[in-house]
């Protein structure tokens, strides 16, 4: 009964200093919220229309991430490094628009009626992949090297 | 045994509480495609795949910083064969639990996700971690059974384990390095392949000047003991409205392209090493005015395909508060080898978006050097028209018709219902 006051005792003793150690080493900023506080309208948004100061949370300025063509073509750095950011306004479907384990539809028919999207493989890919996989089939291996290439095994055995 | 049960009765109990007090959002989306397709010497064929997207969000679940996510899509072919597989097909995209902590980001997530962390960008059943430390430091940690595809079995290992450390200077620094290991990978009929994929990288960013970005990572593959990528990118905002951009890519196919579970057509063995560099201007003339142009040149070390040029330019217009967008564009791909095709890529498009009604126009054609199958161009017309019933319940139809060296006409016909439902008005709707 004495062991098991005195193990009690240890472990509350270790549960205490953990949270201790969990305070200091845990940073206590608040949280980004689960979504942006007002409405968006659809298309391109420019963060520094309204923010001008840093992010809190990613401690970047907001202008590094307002939508320009840039940063359109180059959203990989920017969600290896703040995915949860980008989780501020966009719900994970809107990435598995394009980067899915199995893709059904190729976006831009799936979005036919949003043609402001820089959405892949517009008008006859099919044909023009076989120019585009010659001239840098590295851009095709981050979508198709490991993952969404079932149709690919259709004809590439 | 009556306390496990008591405690089972009470979680069920729980349960209605819980549903009643979470925030619900769905989005469903039916699609049906009526598509004849017109093969030269086949006979025409029509297909008419029905697909359904629905995504489910369960926010505020239990103490409210709990939260339940679910998307993926079933489809079924009504009239001929859609694709090479059968007349049914599925996926489910991703479906988790995720728990949010009130402070430093924190985020437990648990069942099928997608991981961007660094070098990793994974899709896979299991657990990951996230939060920010004191003193700029962040970790993330996650692993469980990558996602396999349905062509074969042993197209992805039996597990993947990885995670990124940062450090953050505000507003100027932030770097960080990212590992990843697939375990029991198939080497298939290859003998001299290792059955796992390791790969260990850095990713920085780094602003010195209130003007000036530089992002970036590199991979090295400690499978083949060689770096993978090195991809960086240099963005320089002088002014408000022009930004310019430059880039810099160098791939070791080898090392790049090792753990493809397609070899016949990714192949690492020709050891080539591929290098990119370019850049581009982006400039805001007048406030609803965007003219961009971009330049990529990109190198063969083992010129099996020759050097290419690519380059082009965009205007954007944006007016009426978001309501019209339009946009024109030019770009080319000019191969220096005889034996890889060039082409020039042409694009108009046209978006109205009103409160009640929203229709678009897209048309795009691409001139090849060398004809194709007889054919010098292809291009395609789409023309999309919608109404929205509700506010969060759109009827929209689409019609393509293109021309192309594969089909002799390509006639499509798009009918999606879209359903956006959110039971709570507190935030943007994602």
């Amino acid at each position: 009964m004495r062991r098991i006051k005195l193990l009690s005792l240890c472990a509350a003793f270790v549960g205490a200093m953990a949270l201790t150690a969990c305070t200091h080493v845990i940073s206590q900023e608040t949280s980004l919220p689960s979504s942006h506080p007002e409405a968006l309208g659809e298309g391109r948004v420019d963060c520094s229309e309204c923010h001008e100061d840093k992010i809190k949370g990613v401690l970047k300025p907001y202008a590094s991430f307002s939508h320009t063509p840039v940063f359109v073509k180059n959203h990989r750095f920017y969600a290896g490094e703040d995915g949860r950011l980008c989780g501020v306004c966009h719900k994970p479907s809107f990435c598995t628009d394009c980067h899915a384990n199995e893709l059904e539809i190729k976006p831009s028919i799936r979005y036919g009626n949003r043609p402001d999207r820089e959405l892949v493989h517009r008008g006859d890919y099919l044909t023009r992949h076989r120019i585009d996989g010659k001239i840098d089939p590295t851009s095709c291996f981050k979508c198709h090297g490991r993952t969404n290439n079932e149709q690919c095994v259709a004809c590439h055995r | 045994m009556k306390h496990k049960l008591r405690l089972m009765t009470l979680a069920f109990a729980s349960l209605p509480s819980l549903a009643a007090a979470a925030d619900l959002g769905i989005d469903a989306t039916s699609l049906i495609r009526l598509e004849e397709r017109s093969v030269p010497g086949f006979k025409d064929e029509n297909v008419v795949p029905a697909t359904q997207f629905l995504g489910v969000d369960l926010d505020k679940l239990g103490d409210g910083n709990l939260s339940f996510h679910l998307h993926g899509w079933g489809r079924v072919d009504l009239a001929h064969r859609s694709t090479d597989e059968g007349t049914t097909d599925g996926d489910l995209s991703y479906a988790y639990l995720a728990y949010r902590f009130p402070k430093a980001d924190g985020l437990i997530r648990l069942g099928r996700f997608y991981v961007y962390e660094g070098i990793a960008a994974e899709q896979l059943d299991g657990v990951s971690v996230r939060g920010d430390l004191a003193k700029g430091f962040t970790a993330s940690l996650f692993g469980g059974a990558p996602v396999r595809l349905d062509i074969t079995d042993r197209n992805k290992g039996d597990y993947v384990v990885g995670g990124r450390v940062g450090f953050r200077v505000p507003g100027i620094l932030e770097i960080g390095a990212s590992a990843l290991r697939e375990g029991n990978t198939d080497t298939g009929q290859t003998a001299d392949l290792k059955n796992y994929r390791q790969l260990v990288g850095g990713d920085i960013w780094l602003a010195p000047f209130r003007m000036i970005e530089v992002r970036g990572h590199s991979s090295y593959n400690t499978a083949t003991d060689g770096f993978a990528e090195h991809s960086y990118l240099v963005l320089f905002q002088p002014l408000k409205d022009l930004s310019i951009s430059a880039e810099y890519n160098d791939y070791r196919l080898k090392d790049y392209f090792a753990s493809t579970n397609l070899r016949s057509l990714f192949n690492p063995d020709k050891g080539e090493t591929l290098r990119s560099y370019g850049g581009s201007v982006t400039y805001v003339i007048a406030k609803p005015v965007e003219v961009s142009a971009d330049y990529k040149r990109i190198n063969y070390h083992g010129d099996s395909h020759g050097n290419t040029h690519r380059y082009g330019g965009e205007v954007r217009l944006t007016l009426a508060d978001r309501k019209v967008r339009a946009g024109v564009s030019y770009h080319r791909a000019d191969s220096s080898r005889a034996d890889v095709n060039s082409y020039h890529e042409v694009r108009g498009w046209g978006l109205y978006d009103a409160t009640a009604y929203f229709a678009s126009l897209d048309a795009i054609a691409h001139f090849y050097r060398q004809s194709i199958d007889t054919r010098s161009h292809d291009y395609e017309f789409v023309g999309s028209a919608g109404y929205r019933i509700l506010p969060n319940l759109a009827l929209s139809g689409d019609i393509a018709y293109g021309r192309n060296p594969r089909l002799d006409s390509e006639l499509r016909g798009v009918v999606r219902l879209t359903w956006n439902f959110t039971s709570t008005s507190k935030g943007a709707a994602k």
